[in-house]
């Protein structure tokens, strides 16, 4: 169902939706971009129209909404293991295309891969609902057409922004609120057809190119600060840290923090031994992960192409750019079988 | 909703050293238990460790674990009475079953032989199970033995042969060499009949099993147990992922054709 | 031929090897000027010097091989490059016509600033122009730079004045993945004021540059700037005498407090300058006045803020050469 607000019902809508839900959104934080004078794009707390950066994709993903950078898992003294209280009210996440599929990936970690199902991430995860930022145009270095990521389905509502307006495509379930603030409208959603990065995914790969020079030239690139896999909307891995409080020592936490698999220690033993010490084979694990071991596992591919890890290399390193050399190797590799 | 990450309170049975830095500690603990898996251990505030479980029985399991870290270093300092908080057993044991009437030999390299203690344990007494059962196990020094008074009974029972890389004590009666010499030395195998176990560190079982595979084993007859890190055990966290197979759920124990198409 | 030399070296000329011919400095406040100054400073290169101009360590411009009797036509030609530089940052130039109404006070420097550069924690161009506006026209012999951050590439440690830039960096432990990225980038190229406890990051303040290195080295923002603050670094110089470099005497002060010490040190300089030499740096008028002195001087009706620290003592370096 179609309906357009004005600003001001949009935000008496976001105002009643407040009474229930936690509202997210990609905000503009002013000035804290890593450079001087710059701002950062993440998301926030919003009560209005204006707060949503809509026009700027942000520099994180709406994953640490759900899946936050740290999170508590226990409270303990010495005997005891106590869960933290969850927030008892659900959250609306406003994200574009490209991240709702992102989280269908982080489910299937989560919630399926293998027999347990990650009960801190379902008890936010459950209580999500997605709100889908209809993208105006293709952002630089998606390619979210590329990965079929850039359409979506099942919503509970799309909102095209537009001039002191916003035009929504809502589901029953939220239908009569926004008829309650807005006047009906058609509404067909429009998803990006095409983006100027196009990739190609390669349909089998040979072992060959595990160990192909290729990945040579990212070990002298790459300088393993893991930006590429913070901001990635589908990095899921996390390490344990148990900590005791320094003014109270016999009491601490448990908490989990994420991980990237380029960032030194990712696969270090205690006792100092460790694996894919080199960065490009970093660069190697990390990309055979996002376009061919997931798929091998669960039938799709993990990456879904918001190019954010390209967007925030500071080396310049592209991420469509090195799956579109696998692509091409994995094809001369079978040529040459 | 379940809590998959909640551990509970084990206490601690018993403490024996096995050396100046391997503790085997007996747990409290009713779990269900394979030979070659592993548990999540941790201390509140200090950390969480997968270690594997060397021995288990009705009630109780034993570890045998080597002072490397911060949380080992705590662990060594407890005593019977205390408590390990434990959760599991996670992963993928050796495929005991498949072993029975075949000839059983295991290669075990310095702490490789806790996760394949519970193998030897179980067939060394009851002989008619297994064809035969070999025991090779390579340590490096003589100050590194495990299970000592245990290889001194199996001894009586099954071929015991263990080596040391070098001696520094000076007393050392036994071989002296890598465990891939003992390998080459095994009288001819029963290729059709034989079932390997190759548990040590990624070096001597990368060599151990090039060894066997001389022998004329093949692969398939292989297994091999990988040491991972591993922050969950429950193929979330994604530390032991290697290419599509997480270790912690499909492992720690692999065949080896399947460890073989596995690039860190 | 009846030149005065002190009139013409307060108007930014100076005596050169060739007897009647002169050569004429044209500042560039932040050293950063409109490219159609360029024109300006070509033709009068081409009409009145010997075709060549010659860039000055302090980022101006020196046209030389201009004959001392057209100096009055030069000060003409020079009123684009007043205008175009001075007035419109707001210094108060009397007569556009006459050229540059004192020399003493050097050229305000400053490197590229954060309009370009990924460490400089502000824009130094904006900074030296306020400086500029604040000290200029005056005769009193000052060397002033403004530099982004603690890489000080402007060489603030070579002025008077120094101004380096600092940035607060604010931590939140939440966003923190304890990758060490910003610990050990600290110990390496900065001061090693971070380390890691619990997992997370703890700053020593006392040893902080406020360089925002740990900002920039941060995956997942946890650091992000905070507020702008400044290290003074004073009394470098070169010279015959006693060379060396500036020491810092305040440090995490406001962009206002930089501005109101360097007008309160000009007081310093006409309280206390020594009027029987022909000039005196205002470096050796503190080694004479003390630096006690100094600092009561330079610090009146300064706000120093909460995080504001001035030295008590400076143990300048440097050698002399008698």
């Amino acid at each position: 169902m179609g309906y357009v607000l004005d600003g001001q019902s949009f935000d008496g809508l976001l105002s009643q939706l407040s009474k229930e839900y936690l509202i997210y959104a990609p905000v503009r934080i002013s000035g804290k971009g890593a450079y001087s004078d710059t701002d950062l794009v993440a998301y926030g707390q919003i009560s209005s129209l204006d707060e949503i950066e809509y026009n700027e994709k942000s520099r994180f993903s709406p994953k640490e909404l759900i899946y936050p950078i740290t999170q508590t898992l226990f409270y303990f003294t010495e005997d005891e293991y106590k869960e933290p209280a969850v927030s008892q009210k659900s959250i609306i996440i406003f994200c574009r295309p490209c991240d709702v599929h992102a989280f269908r990936r982080l489910d299937e970690i989560f919630l399926k891969n293998g027999d347990f199902r990650d009960s801190y991430y379902e008890a936010i995860r459950r209580k999500t609902v997605f709100f889908i930022l209809e993208c105006a145009g293709s952002f630089e270095n998606c390619f979210c057409v590329s990965m079929g990521t850039n359409r979506v389905e099942g919503y509970a509502a799309l909102l095209r922004p537009g001039e002191g307006q916003v035009t929504c495509d809502v589901d029953e379930h939220f239908a009569p609120l926004f008829a309650r603030y807005g006047k009906p409208a058609g509404m067909t959603p429009r998803f990006i057809e095409e983006n100027s990065i196009s990739v190609i995914l390669p349909e089998e790969i040979d072992k060959n190119i595990f160990d192909h020079q290729m990945w040579q030239e990212y070990s002298s690139r790459c300088t393993a600060c893991g930006r590429c896999t913070v901001s990635c909307p589908t990095c899921s891995c996390f390490t344990m840290q148990d900590i005791f409080y320094e003014d109270n020592p016999r009491c601490g936490e448990r908490r989990r923090v994420w991980a990237s698999c380029m960032v030194d220690g990712f696969t270090e033993l205690a006792g100092g031994h460790g694996f894919r010490k080199d960065n490009g084979s970093r660069m190697r694990f990390k990309v055979m992960h996002k376009i061919y071991d997931f798929r091998k596992r669960f039938g799709y591919d993990m990456c879904v192409g918001c190019g954010r890890c390209d967007d925030v290399c500071p080396e310049y390193i592209s991420f469509s750019g090195c799956v579109n050399k696998v692509s091409s190797l994995a094809g001369e590799v079978k040529k040459d079988d | 909703m379940t809590n998959p990450y909640r551990p509970f309170k084990a206490e601690i049975l018993s403490v024996l050293p096995q050396t100046g830095i391997d503790f085997t500690f007996r747990l409290a603990a009713d779990i269900k238990v394979e030979s070659g898996q592993f548990v999540e251990v941790s201390l509140p505030g200090v950390g969480e460790a997968p270690i594997s479980v060397s021995d288990f029985g009705p009630g109780w399991i034993e570890m045998t674990i080597r002072r490397v870290g911060k949380l080992t270093n705590v662990i060594h300092t407890l005593t019977p009475g205390g408590s390990l908080f434990i959760r599991g057993p996670y992963g993928k044991g050796f495929p005991v079953d498949r072993f029975t009437g075949r000839d059983l030999i295991i290669a075990a390299g310095g702490t490789g032989l806790a996760p394949v203690k519970s193998i030897v344990r179980r067939f060394y007494k009851n002989t008619a199970e297994l064809k035969s059962l070999t025991l090779l196990a390579g340590f490096k020094s003589p100050s590194d033995v495990l299970f000592r008074d245990e290889i001194n009974i199996w001894q009586s029972c099954i071929n015991v042969q263990i080596t040391v890389d070098g001696d520094d004590t000076g007393e050392w009666k036994g071989r002296v060499g890598l465990i891939t010499k003992l390998i080459s030395g095994l009288p001819k195998i029963d290729v059709q009949n034989t079932e390997v176990i190759i548990v040590g560190p990624p070096v001597m079982m990368k060599f151990a099993s090039q060894e066997f595979f001389k022998k004329g084993i093949p692969e398939d007859r292989v297994w091999v147990s990988f040491e991972r890190k591993m922050c969950c055990g429950l193929g979330k966290c994604g530390h032991c992922k290697i290419d599509d197979t997480y270790v912690c759920l499909e492992g720690p124990v692999f065949n080896y054709t399947a460890a073989a198409q596995l690039t860190d | 031929m009846d030149i005065n030399t002190k009139k013409i070296i307060k108007n930014a000329y100076r005596v050169t090897k060739k007897r009647g011919v002169t050569a004429l400095r044209i500042r560039v406040p932040g050293g950063r000027l409109d490219v159609g100054c360029l024109d300006v400073i070509k033709n009068i290169a081409e009409t009145f010097g010997d075709g060549t101009v010659h860039i000055t360590t302090r980022q101006g411009f020196e046209v030389p091989g201009i004959p001392m009797a057209k100096i009055p036509q030069v000060n003409e030609a020079v009123a684009p490059l007043l205008a175009g530089m001075e007035s419109a940052i707001g210094v108060e130039i009397a007569d556009l016509n006459h050229g540059y109404p004192a020399a003493g006070t050097r050229n305000v420097s400053a490197c590229i600033g954060n309009s370009v550069c990924t460490f400089a924690s502000y824009n130094t161009t904006d900074l030296a122009r306020k400086i500029e506006r604040l000290i200029y026209p005056n005769d009193f012999h000052v060397k002033i730079a403004v530099t982004g951050c603690p890489n000080d590439c402007i060489k603030a440690h070579m002025q008077d004045i120094g101004v380096i830039g600092m940035v607060l960096p604010v931590y939140d432990a939440t966003r923190c993945i304890g990758c060490e990225a910003c610990v050990k980038n600290c110990l390496k190229v900065s001061s090693g004021a971070l380390n890691m406890s619990n997992y997370k990051v703890k700053r020593d303040h006392q040893r902080c540059l406020g360089c925002g290195e740990c900002v920039l080295k941060c995956p997942t923002s946890a650091w992000t700037r905070g507020e702008k603050y400044y290290r003074l670094v004073i009394m470098g110089r070169t010279g015959k005498r006693n060379p060396r470099l500036a020491r810092t005497f305040a440090r995490w002060i406001s962009e206002e407090a930089v501005l109101k010490i360097t007008a309160n040190m000009y007081g310093f300089i006409e309280k206390h300058i020594d009027r029987s030499l022909p000039k005196e740096h205002v470096g050796y008028i503190v080694d004479r006045a003390g630096l006690p002195v100094f600092r009561e001087e330079a610090l009146q009706g300064v706000g120093l803020g909460p995080l504001g620290r001035v030295e008590d003592y400076i143990p300048f370096g440097g050698y002399e050469n008698r």
